[in-house]
C-alpha cells in the first residue's frame, strides 16, 4: 500500500503527469485563500490558472509545488499522493516569480543545481544541451545580474526543465518583462512545452497570456474556480459576470425574461426586446425573472440612425448615441450611451468607415441573437472589471 | 568682479564638499600624529612632544615589557569572541527573520538593549555578577563579557542581510531537490555570507578595541587597550604608536585588497 | 525499492490519515535562539538585576553585604554626584550636536558628491576604528598641547578668550578643560554619527532632488524640505549612537580633562574599582541607566511624531 508501489505500476507512466487536486484548500487563520477545490490537469497539457492578484491562484500553485501546506485535501501526481512530501522530494519544478535565480552562482551552476542535488556527477553535457534549448549557450559563465530580464527568465525555465519534472509550475513567469518581450516569450514557452511534452501549470493575471498559451484555463476569483474550459469556450460562453468581464470585455444589460419559446429566450430591456439561445443562458429563466444579457463588443454592428431601416430583421437591436470613439488601427472602439446600458462598448473593424459615426451621432446597435449570452442577475455587474470598484466587487462576489 | 563672483559661486556650490573634507581631516589628524610620533625619540617617559627622528621603536616593537604579551592576549580574545558571537548572533538573526515564535518582542529588546546601554553600566553590573559568583577575574571573564556585547551587533548586521534576501531563493533550492541542510549550505549561507562577514569584522574590531568593559572585568589580566591605559599614567612608550600605525596600515591594506579582488572578479565575470 | 515487483494494489481513495508535519521544526527557532539568548540573559539581564539588588544593600567589604532596601544610597549618591551627572549630560549633548554638525556634511559628501572617491573616503572613515581608540585619544594630548600650534592659533585669534569667558577653557590652556573633553568625545563618536547618516542619505533617490528642483525649490529648500526630512532615521540613530556611549564615557574625561571635568563614568569607575563602595557604585550606574533610557524614550517618541509632521 505504499506510495512507492503505486508509482511503480507499469501503467502509471501513462498518467504519471496528471495533476489531481482533491478538495484542496488553504486558510490562514480566519482568511480563506483557497476554498476546497477539485481540479485535474491532464498530462502534457498547458494549463493556466487565471485571476486577479489575491485570488488564490499562486497559493494553489505553491500547494502543488509543496511550498505551501494545504489546510485540507490532497495533491496527486499521477497515482502518487504527494500531499505530505516536502518540495525537494516532489518530481515537480517551479519557475518562480521574478525567477529566484541564485545570485552567487553563474548560469551554468544555476541550471546544474537540481541535477547536483540529486547526486548526478557529470552534468556538463546536459546543462549545455539545456542552455542551447533556451538559446543561452554563450552565457553559461555569467552571473544572473549580468543578464537581461528575458535571459534570466530563460535561465529559470532551463533550471527547472533540466530535471525533467512531471509537472512544470510557472508563477507569473513573464510578469517582469515588457510587453514586446512578453509576447515573444509566450510563443517561446509554448514552443518549449510542445517540444518537451511536459505538463505546464501556468499562473497569470494576464487574460491574453492565458488565452494564447494555454489549452485549458481555470479562472479563479476570491479563492474559487469560477469557470474552467478551453480559452474559446470561456470567452464565448462565460457563465459568471466575473468571467465575462475578466476575459475581454462584455456589455451586460439588466433584463426581465419575457417568454421562452422553443430554444430561444426573449427578454425585455429598456423598452425593447432581445432574443438569445436558451442554451446560452446559465441563469434559471422563468418568465418575469431577472437575467443579465451579455454581448461581446466585437460582435456588434453599428449603423447610423438614418439607415435604421437597412438593419435586417431578426437581429437584436438597441438604440443609442455615440459618446466617444477611439481609433486603434485594426478597429475603432466606440462607447455608446443607450437607455439599456449606460456605457455600451462596440469594436468595429476598420473595413468601410462611415464618417457619420462620430461622437453625438444617433446609432442603432445590432447583432446576431446567437452571440448573446445570459447570466444570473444576482451577481455584481462590475465583477471582474478592472478599476477599484471592479476589484472590490470581484472580491465580494 | 566676475572672478570674485564666480569664486563665491564655486564656494557656495562646493560648501558641503569643503566642510566634509574638513571633517575627514579632523577624523584623520590623530592617526597622522600617531604615525609621525612613532618615529619620535622622546626626551622623557611621555611621547607627547616632538624631539628627534628615529626608527628605534620600529626596529624593536616588543622592546617594552608586557606590550606584545598584551597584544597577543587581545588578539586571542578578539578571535574567540568573534567566533562565538558570530555563531550565536547568526543563529539568532536567522531565527528572528525566518521564523514566527512567541516572545519575539522581548527577544528583540534583549538584543537591542546592550547596544543602547552605556558601556560603564554593563561593565559595572557584570562585575557585580562576577563578584557575587566569586568568579576569578581574567581571560574567561573578559571573553564572556566580549561575547555578550558583540552579540547584538552581529545580530543586527546579519539580520539586515537576511532580511533583504528573497525567501523565494530558498524555496527555489527546495524545489530543486535540496533538503533543508543542503538549502542552508548551498544557498542561504553563501548569500548571507557578506552580512555574517560584516558582523564578524565589527565584532573583532569592538572586542579588540574594548577598554571600559574589559577594565572592569579583567582583574589583573592586561589586554592591549589596558596596557595603553596604564602607560598613559606611567609613561607612553613609542612602541604604542608603532602598533597603532601598523594596525591602521594593515586595516587599510586589507580593505583595499578585498576591494581589488572583488573588482577583478567582477571584471572577469563580465 | 523492494515493492517494485509487487502486484499493483488497487488505487485506494486517499485516506484521511495523519500527515507528518510538512514544515520541519516547530522548535527550530527556539534551538537557534537558545544559546545566544541564554548568554544575554545570564550575562546581560541577570547582572542588571544583581546590580539593582546591590544598590539597596548595606554592609562592608569585610563583613559582606545584605539587602536592606536602603534606598538612601540613591539619595546620597545623587546629592553628592549631581554635578558629574549634569556634566555628563552636558558634555555628551554638546559632543552629539558637534558630531551632527561635523558629520552631516561628510555623510552628504560621501553619499552624493564623492563619485569614484566614495569607497576611499568610506575606508578613511572606518579605518581609524582599527587603531586603538586609546592611542588616538592620547594623540589629542599632543595636538592640543600647551604652546602647541593649535593652541597658539586659537590664542592669536582670541578664540581662547571667548571660550575662557564661557568657562569652556581656562587661561592659555585647552588640555584639561571641558573643551578638550568635548573635542575628544566628538572625535571618538563621530564615525557612529557618520555611518547611520550615510546609510539613510544613500537610500534617497537622487531623482527626488531633481524633482524638487523641477518644482521650483532652491537648493537650500531642497535640503530643508526633502533631503533632511528623508535622512531623519539616520539623524535619530546617529544621535542615539553618539549620545548614549558619550554619556557613560570616562576615558576622554580622564585622559584629556582634569579633576574638574569628571563625568559620571569616572565616579562609577572609581567607586567600583578603587573605593570599592559597591552599593553607591551600583546606585549611580542604575541612575545613569534609568536616566538614559528615559531620555532616549522621550527622544524617540518626539522625533517619531516630528517625522510625521
Amino acid at each position: 500500500m505504499t506510495t512507492k508501489a503505486t508509482t511503480s505500476r507499469p501503467d502509471a507512466a501513462d498518467r504519471g503527469g496528471d495533476v489531481r487536486l482533491t478538495g484542496i484548500g488553504k486558510t490562514y487563520g480566519s482568511f480563506t485563500a483557497v476554498h476546497p477545490l477539485d481540479l485535474t490537469v491532464e498530462q502534457g497539457s498547458f494549463f493556466a490558472l487565471l485571476g486577479a492578484s489575491g485570488c488564490g491562484k499562486t497559493t494553489t500553485l505553491r500547494m502543488i509545488a509543496g511550498l505551501e501546506e494545504p489546510s485540507s485535501g490532497t495533491v496527486h501526481l499521477g497515482d502518487q499522493d504527494v500531499t505530505a512530501l516536502p518540495p525537494y522530494k516532489r518530481p515537480v519544478n517551479t519557475v518562480f516569480q521574478s525567477y529566484a535565480l541564485f545570485p552567487h552562482l553563474d548560469v551554468h551552476e544555476n541550471v546544474a543545481f537540481g541535477l547536483r542535488r540529486r547526486g548526478i556527477k557529470s552534468v556538463k553535457k546536459q546543462v549545455a544541451e539545456m542552455l542551447d534549448l533556451v538559446q543561452l549557450g554563450e552565457q553559461a559563465r555569467k552571473k544572473p545580474h549580468q543578464l537581461s530580464g528575458g535571459q534570466q527568465q530563460r535561465v529559470a525555465v532551463a533550471r527547472a526543465l533540466i530535471n525533467h519534472p512531471k509537472v512544470l509550475l510557472l508563477d507569473e513567469p513573464l510578469g517582469a518583462l515588457d510587453l514586446k518581450l512578453r509576447r515573444r516569450m509566450q510563443l517561446e514557452l509554448k514552443r518549449i512545452q510542445t517540444e518537451v511534452g511536459i505538463t505546464f501549470v501556468h499562473v497569470t493575471h494576464d487574460q491574453e497570456e492565458a488565452m494564447t498559451m494555454a489549452d485549458r484555463v481555470a479562472v479563479m476569483n476570491a479563492g474559487r474556480v469560477e469557470q474552467l474550459g478551453t480559452p474559446a469556450d470561456l470567452y464565448e460562453n462565460p457563465r459568471t459576470t466575473f468571467v465575462a468581464n475578466f476575459l475581454g470585455t462584455s456589455n451586460l444589460i439588466e433584463a426581465e425574461v419575457d417568454t421562452r419559446g422553443g430554444d430561444d429566450l426573449v427578454v425585455r430591456a429598456a423598452g425593447g426586446k432581445l432574443a438569445l439561445p436558451g442554451a446560452r443562458c446559465s441563469a434559471p429563466a422563468k418568465a418575469g425573472g431577472k437575467v443579465l444579457v451579455g454581448i461581446r463588443p466585437e460582435k456588434i454592428s453599428l449603423t447610423h440612425a438614418d439607415d435604421a431601416g437597412s438593419v435586417p430583421e431578426g437581429r437584436n437591436r438597441v438604440t443609442g448615441r455615440i459618446r466617444s470613439s477611439s481609433f486603434i488601427g485594426v478597429s475603432t472602439q466606440y462607447v455608446v450611451d443607450c437607455p439599456a446600458c449606460p456605457e455600451f462598448e462596440v469594436y468595429a473593424q476598420n473595413i468601410d468607415r462611415d464618417p457619420r459615426l462620430a461622437p453625438g451621432a444617433d446609432v442603432v446597435l445590432h447583432w446576431d441573437p446567437a452571440h448573446t449570452f445570459g447570466l444570473d442577475a444576482d451577481q455584481s455587474v462590475l465583477a471582474g472589471t478592472t478599476g477599484e470598484a471592479g476589484i472590490a466587487e470581484g472580491g465580494a462576489a | 568682479m566676475a572672478f570674485a563672483a564666480s569664486l563665491v559661486n564655486w564656494f557656495k556650490r562646493n560648501l558641503v564638499v569643503v566642510a566634509g573634507l574638513l571633517t575627514l581631516a579632523y577624523l584623520l589628524l590623530p592617526n597622522v600624529v600617531v604615525t609621525v610620533f612613532s618615529f619620535n625619540r622622546p626626551n622623557g617617559r611621555f611621547n607627547y612632544e616632538w624631539q628627534q627622528f628615529s626608527t628605534d621603536a620600529w626596529k624593536d616593537p616588543c622592546g617594552v615589557a608586557g606590550l606584545c604579551g598584551s597584544l597577543s592576549l587581545s588578539l586571542q580574545i578578539a578571535l574567540w569572541a568573534t567566533l562565538c558571537a558570530t555563531a550565536l548572533g547568526t543563529a539568532i538573526a536567522f531565527a528572528l527573520v525566518r521564523y514566527r515564535f512567541r516572545a519575539r518582542g522581548a527577544i528583540n529588546s534583549l538584543i537591542f538593549l546592550p547596544m543602547a546601554m552605556p558601556e560603564v553600566v554593563m561593565a559595572a553590573s557584570l562585575l557585580t555578577l562576577f563578584l557575587n559568583m566569586g568568579a576569578q577575574l581574567g581571560f574567561w571573564t573578559i571573553l564572556i563579557a566580549h561575547i555578550m556585547f558583540c552579540l547584538s551587533f552581529v545580530v543586527t548586521a546579519v539580520k539586515a542581510r537576511v532580511m533583504s534576501m528573497d525567501p523565494r531563493l530558498e524555496q527555489a533550492a527546495q524545489d530543486l531537490y535540496a533538503g533543508p541542510l543542503q538549502t542552508f549550505l548551498r544557498v542561504t549561507l553563501p548569500i548571507a555570507a557578506p552580512g555574517i562577514a560584516a558582523g564578524a569584522l565589527l565584532a573583532f574590531a569592538l572586542s579588540f578595541d574594548d577598554f571600559i568593559i574589559t577594565n572592569f572585568n579583567a582583574g589583573s589580566t592586561v589586554t592591549f587597550p589596558m596596557f595603553v591605559w596604564g602607560s598613559a599614567q606611567r609613561g607612553t612608550p613609542v612602541q604604542i604608536n608603532v602598533v597603532g600605525t601598523a594596525m591602521f596600515v594593515v586595516a587599510v591594506l586589507f580593505v583595499l585588497a578585498a576591494m581589488a579582488v572583488g573588482n577583478r572578479r567582477n571584471r572577469r565575470k563580465a | 525499492m523492494p515493492t517494485l515487483t509487487e502486484a499493483p494494489p488497487p488505487p485506494s481513495p486517499p485516506a484521511p490519515e495523519k500527515k507528518p508535519p510538512l514544515r520541519r521544526g516547530r522548535w527550530t527557532p527556539y534551538w537557534l535562539l537558545l544559546p545566544g539568548v541564554l548568554w544575554l540573559i545570564v550575562f546581560f539581564a541577570a547582572p542588571m538585576i544583581y546590580q539593582a539588588s546591590t544598590s539597596v544593600q548595606t554592609g562592608s567589604l569585610e563583613e559582606g553585604y545584605k539587602v536592606t532596601w536602603h534606598f538612601a544610597t540613591y539619595w546620597d549618591a545623587l546629592s553628592e554626584y549631581w554635578p558629574q551627572f549634569l556634566r555628563s549630560v552636558a558634555y555628551a549633548a554638546s559632543a552629539t550636536v558637534l558630531c551632527l554638525l561635523l558629520g552631516y556634511p561628510l555623510a552628504y559628501l560621501i553619499a552624493f558628491r564623492a563619485g569614484r572617491w566614495r569607497n576611499l573616503i568610506m575606508i578613511l572613515v572606518i579605518a581609524p576604528f582599527f587603531t586603538s581608540f586609546l592611542i588616538r585619544t592620547l594623540a589629542w594630548k599632543t595636538i592640543l598641547a600647551d604652546g602647541g600650534p593649535v593652541v597658539d592659533v586659537l590664542n592669536t585669534l582670541h578664540v581662547l578668550d571667548a571660550t575662557g569667558w564661557l568657562g569652556w577653557t581656562s587661561g592659555d590652556r585647552v588640555l584639561a578643560t571641558p573643551l578638550a573633553v568635548v573635542c575628544g568625545l566628538t572625535y571618538n563618536f563621530l564615525p557612529f554619527m557618520i555611518l547611520p547618516l550615510y546609510t539613510s542619505l544613500e537610500r534617497i533617490d537622487g531623482r527626488l532632488h531633481e524633482a524638487a528642483g523641477d518644482l521650483y525649490a532652491k537648493p537650500s529648500t531642497v535640503f530643508r524640505k526633502v533631503t533632511f526630512p528623508l535622512s531623519m532615521p539616520g539623524v535619530v540613530s546617529g544621535t542615539l549612537l553618539t549620545f548614549i556611549p558619550a554619556t557613560g564615557d570616562y576615558v576622554n574625561a580622564s585622559l584629556l580633562g582634569s579633576a574638574d571635568t569628571g563625568m559620571i563614568g569616572n565616579v562609577i569607575q572609581s567607586q567600583f574599582l578603587r573605593v570599592l563602595d559597591y552599593p553607591t557604585a551600583a546606585a549611580l550606574s542604575f541612575i545613569l541607566m534609568a536616566a538614559i533610557l528615559a531620555m532616549v524614550t522621550l527622544y524617540i517618541r518626539r522625533s517619531g511624531t516630528e517625522d510625521l509632521v
